[in-house]
């Protein structure tokens, strides 16, 4: 499956923006294991999912070409 | 309402005299005079919001010059809410500002927020954040979230029912909050100033479309600001299943507390005197965890320098002594350090980080 994957503020020091063909993954369950085993640093992290923009709650299959979003938690003021 | 002052809106297709009088009328509680709140409330002001509440507990210090625009160089040590208050009452005198020079907690946020209409939560750290949110989210007032990181800025609306009748809270996106030192602040990341003089004003827009009743706010969405490249992302926020809310204002005492209770305690913040003195007594080892191009350099016969960047690579080693004192610039990093040492020596050392750091304690520091 292609996916695009963008992140925002400290994850995309790590997972910079790309468009990734990963086999195996057919949900947001399984990508978020694949993500956090490629990227350790992420598995350490509060961050959020979204796919096309709607945020993930709780495992969604995913289809080919989805854009899916990691969004971690700001607080500077 | 003197006319002229606000002729330019008055006169504004789409706006007008209905959505001024809304504004004229309405009451707006922005929490944090700092980066965000600096601009939010210089553009409330200016706009004719009818009350304006300031809350914030801290003093106007050199490092908040390059982004808290409503302060000059001559208000140093000054509240910032004192400040902030006399400048906006000068920009604006016919509305009303109230100060609230204190910092919100379980026992005070309700008296305060129950005389707004509106919150904006444009503070610095995310105890403040989910205790307002959960405050907020309780009594269904409406919430405008606003928060930066480096180039980066997100900003919400919450509790506002969409036209489906939803409402969503922060807890929504992030149910848990992050363990101390997870997230970097804005004294350990950095900041372009610019950064929360945007956002802020999105936030003061913000405000005003959803009292005026113009436009599309933020409702139920998201949005990410890139300073880097000009993008914007937004993302629809749905209502989560894995929180609970508490139900009442005793439920919210206890759950907030709990939360507390359950970061800290296992270990210890000092001040500086108690720092001193166990220095003195117990020989204590003192760790400057900054990094090394950090200032004022301290004298490192006293203070063994580790930075942060190279913390767990020091841990590997065994450390002989028995108490164990953490400082860092503001007190943040050391908490995450002192973590770290807690989670391997347990309470076989004590493990004390101090509170407010090096720039608390700078007269202190500086003076060697």
């Amino acid at each position: 499956m292609k996916l695009e994957i963008i992140s925002f503020g400290k994850i995309s020091e790590f997972i910079h923006h790309q468009q990734v063909e990963i086999s195996n993954v057919m949900n947001t369950d399984q990508l978020k294991n694949y993500l956090e085993t490629s990227f350790p640093e992420l598995a350490d992290m509060k961050y959020k999912l979204a796919v096309n923009q709607n945020l993930i709650q709780s495992n969604q299959s995913l289809k080919n070409e989805d854009v899916v979003a990691i969004m971690p938690p700001f607080s500077g003021g | 309402m003197d006319h002229e002052r606000y002729s330019r809106q008055l006169v504004l297709k789409g706006f007008g005299t209905i959505a001024q009088n809304k504004l004229i009328n309405s009451s707006i509680l922005v929490v944090g005079a700092g980066g965000l709140g600096c601009p939010i409330l210089q553009y409330l002001t200016a706009a004719g919001i009818g009350t304006i509440g300031i809350v914030d507990d801290d003093t106007i210090s050199l490092s908040n010059l390059h982004r808290q625009i409503l302060f000059t160089t001559e208000d140093l040590d000054q509240p910032k809410v004192k400040v902030a208050a006399e400048r906006l009452r000068l920009m604006n005198p016919e509305i009303s500002i109230a100060e609230h020079p204190l910092r919100l907690d379980t026992n005070n946020i309700f008296s305060i927020i129950e005389h707004y209409d509106i919150v904006i939560d444009g503070t610095d750290n995310f105890d403040s954040r989910y205790l307002i949110n959960d405050a907020c989210a309780l009594l269904q007032k409406p919430l405008i979230f606003a928060a930066v990181s480096g180039f980066e800025g997100q900003l919400a609306i919450f509790n506002v029912k969409d036209k489906q009748g939803i409402a969503t809270n922060y807890r929504d996106i992030f149910p848990i909050p992050p363990a101390p030192g997870e997230i970097q602040n804005c004294a350990e990341n950095g900041i372009l100033g610019v950064l929360p003089g945007i956002i802020g004003t999105m936030a003061a827009a913000e405000a005003i479309k959803l009292i005026a009743g113009v436009g599309q706010p933020l409702i139920n969405t998201l949005l990410h600001y890139n300073l880097l490249n000009q993008t914007q992302y937004t993302l629809n926020i749905s209502v989560g299943n894995d929180y609970v809310l508490p139900k009442s204002k005793a439920d919210f005492i206890l759950m907030e507390d709990n939360q507390s209770h359950f970061i800290a305690l296992a270990y210890e913040e000092i001040d500086l005197t108690q720092m001193l003195l166990l220095r003195e007594q117990d020989l204590a080892l003192l760790i400057d965890v900054r990094e090394k191009h950090e200032f004022p350099i301290l004298d490192q016969d006293v203070f063994l320098q580790v930075p942060m960047t190279e913390f767990n690579a020091f841990m590997q080693n065994n450390i002989e002594a028995e108490s164990i004192i953490l400082l860092c610039q503001h007190g943040i990093r050391s908490v995450a350090a002192a973590e770290l040492l807690q989670e391997k020596y347990g309470d076989k050392k004590k493990i004390y980080s101090l509170k407010g750091g090096i720039a608390k304690w700078r007269n202190h520091f500086l003076k060697r």
